[in-house]
């Protein structure tokens, strides 16, 4: 066993006979050598370390030639043929009724992106997992068999599931070892777009391809409006460099400051998605962000763009927006229609900062692409698209909470960071890089001092102010029920400041106001991004009895310990 | 994937007090007061320049009442500081802060990146002007683009901004309801947003070649 989602153990203290013997197999001579030279460093590094991809403008920070991370490189299958896996293919839709049951098969998976074939990870074998439909209400099953080499679980992201279900090993089930299998029991209370992953080492298992959504169908036709076709967009990225992909920090996580940034993006597991439309179509896009750490600006050219919902219900009303901000963990359902004929790229579009050169850096990433085709299509719902409905349903449900709005809250939490033994260099430089801290880290400004830094280094945080109690020594008790407004600090006076996308296991909450400025549109989330500098208050419906996680969905934060438990009671 | 983008958009940042404080070695590192208010008014002088562009103003009503915004930080809070260039304000201190425009989301921020943000100015001391009326403004560093926020009442006034790094300046206008596209009066406060404190060793050392004397740099 390695790194896991185990709050009651030290993260420093993980480590299993099983990555000693990893570390064994990779310090083996030429099992991996770097193809690159940078900045004048060998491209032979030991223990399996090749030097991190990074901006070729950048300068090398003095005092770091040579350094490479504390803990260990891994990389799935290392030293084996890789022509013994079998090639992943595409996600399939796998429709389920009440009481059906869907074996999911944890296994390792040959891919080739940008180029490179690799041993990625897969559920049956497909990128992204099975796109899962159920029906609101049914409770359907899915027996999961570890077939990889570490353990593994599934969180059912987003659901209020029964909590034996959640999927966090040492809390609500036992990790599943390789060869064994576990069901889960789905309940799907909610209808909208939720996801699955694991819960061990999600900076390495999901990243490496393991994850996929569930739709939860509403029996109401209407639920959403009218639209020429449905496209389930999951978007990503990967850490590539010239030999392939970028190994992963063994004992505990590398990139621990920023989280690992890939250099590749994807969606849908690859990087030339597209689709053909006609001329008029409105086209409803589920996005899902799996990524590491990414946060993504999504942008539809020209189209105009309605969002409609996002984690776990529709907005109060419809609502134009020019571009979707998306956080990992973090889903939102938009309608876009494509009036003219002609390609439509789908893009990242965001401002990098380079501290270096001390500037925002325009930064256009073409995600995919729509081709609009000259005829039109024969339903035009041109009309329906125009008009913004109001979710009357929403707004009743989330009137029952309107009482709680204005309270104090119940509790606060800071998040803040803390390191040690790290590179001089990199102490000394952060006061520098820190000098300004942007709300959101749109890119890794800072790859060679982001991969240097592991969890056994840095230690994320998220603190109660009342108590002044962290991570893992918070202990929230509630009952069913209670209505609980929790606020979230994100503190700029710290090592490294940066944006965390807070989530919430097996409740849903609101996002009431960001710096006391009130949400205008609301909606039932899961995931919220909490900026730098940022107050952010939510109000949580303790709704679902067990022991929960919360906890910044970054990968490489939450292995860095910025997670805590909190007990519902019936 | 293919980039479209990534091209760098270097700018000569006007130093503020931050700014000057931190970087010793900086040439504008005689940071005082004084050399504060030197800079400030090189920046107003620049706003004469015939061959800066001016945009149409930006939404002058904000949708946050101002007393409903709450910064646990002030971090991104912009300190005003007054030119000494108007009589009576000399003393009067105030900032400028900043929220994300209400959106669906969090955080917000226009379809190429920017933060799209609600700048809320406040400065409580200040006495109504014999004269005329205090205006809020707020340009890009290099000053070729300005957006009016308002005429000030009771010291306040908000309205929106889409730029990553921009100064605040509060100007005393002979006719503050004319809506101008730029200040005419002089200069009475100003402030940068913090994005400005990133103003580092590439961007005036060996790697560029600004001509930062125009902004105060000797």
């Amino acid at each position: 066993m390695i790194v896991q989602s185990v709050p009651s153990i030290p993260l420093r203290l993980r480590v299993s006979a099983f990555a000693t013997a990893l570390a064994a197999l990779l310090s083996m001579p030429g099992v991996l050598q770097a193809q690159h030279e940078m900045h004048g460093m060998s491209m032979e590094m030991e223990g399996g370390w090749r030097m991190a991809p990074m901006d070729m403008s950048m300068p090398m920070l003095p005092g770091l030639e040579g350094a490479m991370p504390v803990v260990g490189a891994f990389l799935p299958g290392m030293g084996m043929d890789i022509s013994m896996f079998p090639e992943a293919r595409p996600s399939r839709v796998v429709e389920l009724a009440d009481g059906d049951t869907l074996a999911v098969a944890v296994s390792m998976v040959r891919r080739t992106i940008a180029g490179h074939d690799m041993v990625m990870y897969g559920y049956n074998g497909q990128y992204p997992g099975p796109l899962i439909k159920a029906p609101q209400h049914a409770t359907v099953m899915v027996r999961v068999t570890n077939e990889i080499q570490m353990p593994t679980t599934i969180h059912w992201h987003g659901l209020r599931l029964r909590n034996e279900f959640d999927g966090v090993p040492g809390v609500t089930q036992d990790p599943i070892e390789r060869g064994e299998s576990f069901l889960y029991e789905l309940d799907v209370p909610d209808a909208g777009m939720f996801w699955y992953h694991p819960h061990v080492r999600e900076d390495v298992q999901q990243d490496l391809g393991l994850f996929g959504n569930l739709m939860v169908l509403s029996p109401d036709p209407e639920f959403l409006g009218p639209a020429n076709r449905e496209e389930v967009l999951v978007l990503d990225d990967m850490l590539i460099d010239d030999a392939g992909l970028f190994p992963y920090g063994l004992e505990s996580p590398t990139h621990a400051l920023m989280g690992r940034f890939g250099n590749v993006l994807m969606v849908n597991g690859i990087t030339d998605w597209s689709v053909d439309v006609r001329r008029g179509e409105v086209v409803r896009f589920y996005l899902t962000n799996v990524a590491n750490t990414r946060t993504f600006n999504v942008t539809f050219g020209d189209a105009p763009v309605k969002i409609v919902a996002s984690d776990v219900s529709r907005y109060e009303r419809e609502q134009w927006v020019e571009s979707v901000v998306i956080g990992p963990a973090e889903r939102y359902i938009v309608d876009v229609r494509f009036p003219d004929a002609g390609e439509v790229a789908i893009a990242n579009s965001v401002q990098n900062v380079n501290h270096f050169r001390g500037v925002f850096e325009p930064t256009v990433d073409t995600l995919g692409r729509v081709r609009v085709a000259e005829d039109a299509v024969a339903e035009d719902l041109r009309e329906s698209f125009e008009h913004l409905r109001v979710h009357e349903e929403v707004v009743d449900d989330i009137d029952r909470f309107r009482p709680w709005f204005d309270r104090e809250p119940d509790h606060s939490l800071v998040t803040t960071v803390r390191v040690r033994d790290l590179p001089l260099p990199i102490m000394q430089s952060m006061e520098m890089d820190t000098l300004y801290v942007p709300p959101m880290e749109w890119n890794d400004a800072m790859p060679m001092m982001n991969w240097l830094s592991s969890g056994e280094q840095v230690t994320w945080i998220l603190r109660d102010t009342d108590t002044g109690l962290e991570n893992e020594e918070i202990d929230w008790r509630f009952d069913v029920g209670d209505v609980v407004k929790v606020r979230v600090h994100n503190t700029p006076d710290s090592f490294h400041p940066m944006n965390h996308p807070f989530h919430i296991h097996g409740q849903r909450f609101l996002v009431l106001s960001t710096d006391g400025v009130p949400s205008e549109n609301l909606v039932w989330k899961d995931t919220a991004i909490v900026p730098v500098g940022s107050t952010v208050d939510l109000l949580v419906e303790m709704s679902n009895p067990g022991t929960w996680m919360a906890h910044c969905h970054i990968a490489e934060h939450l292995h860095s310990g910025m997670m805590f438990s909190f007990t519902v009671e019936d | 994937m293919d980039r479209i983008g990534g091209g760098s958009a270097v700018v000569c940042a006007v130093a503020t007090g931050v700014l000057a404080s931190f970087w010793s070695v900086s040439p504008a590192s005689a940071g005082s007061g004084r050399a504060e208010a030197r800079e400030v008014r090189d920046a107003g002088e620049a706003c004469s320049a015939p061959e800066m562009s001016v945009r149409a103003p930006m939404r002058v009503s904000p949708s946050v009442p101002i007393g409903a915004v709450r910064r646990d930080s002030d971090y991104y809070s912009i300190d005003l500081v007054p030119t000494r260039r108007v009589p009576a304000t000399a003393y009067v201190r105030g900032t400028a802060e900043v929220t994300f425009s209400p959106s669906p989301f969090v955080v917000t921020v226009t379809p190429d990146g920017s933060y799209d943000y609600e700048v809320h100015v406040r400065l409580p001391e200040l006495r109504e002007p014999r004269g005329g009326g205090y205006v809020a403004w707020v340009t890009t560093t290099e000053i070729d683009e300005i957006h009016r926020l308002g005429q000030l009442q009771d010291g306040r006034v908000s309205g929106r901004v889409a730029w990553n790094k921009f100064l605040v300046v509060v100007t005393l206008e002979e006719d503050p309801m004319v809506a101008t596209g730029r200040w005419t009066g002089p200069i009475a406060f100003r402030g940068m947003s913090r994005s400005g404190t990133m103003h580092t060793m590439a961007g005036h050392g060996p790697f560029q070649d600004e001509k930062c004397a125009a902004y105060g740099y000797q």
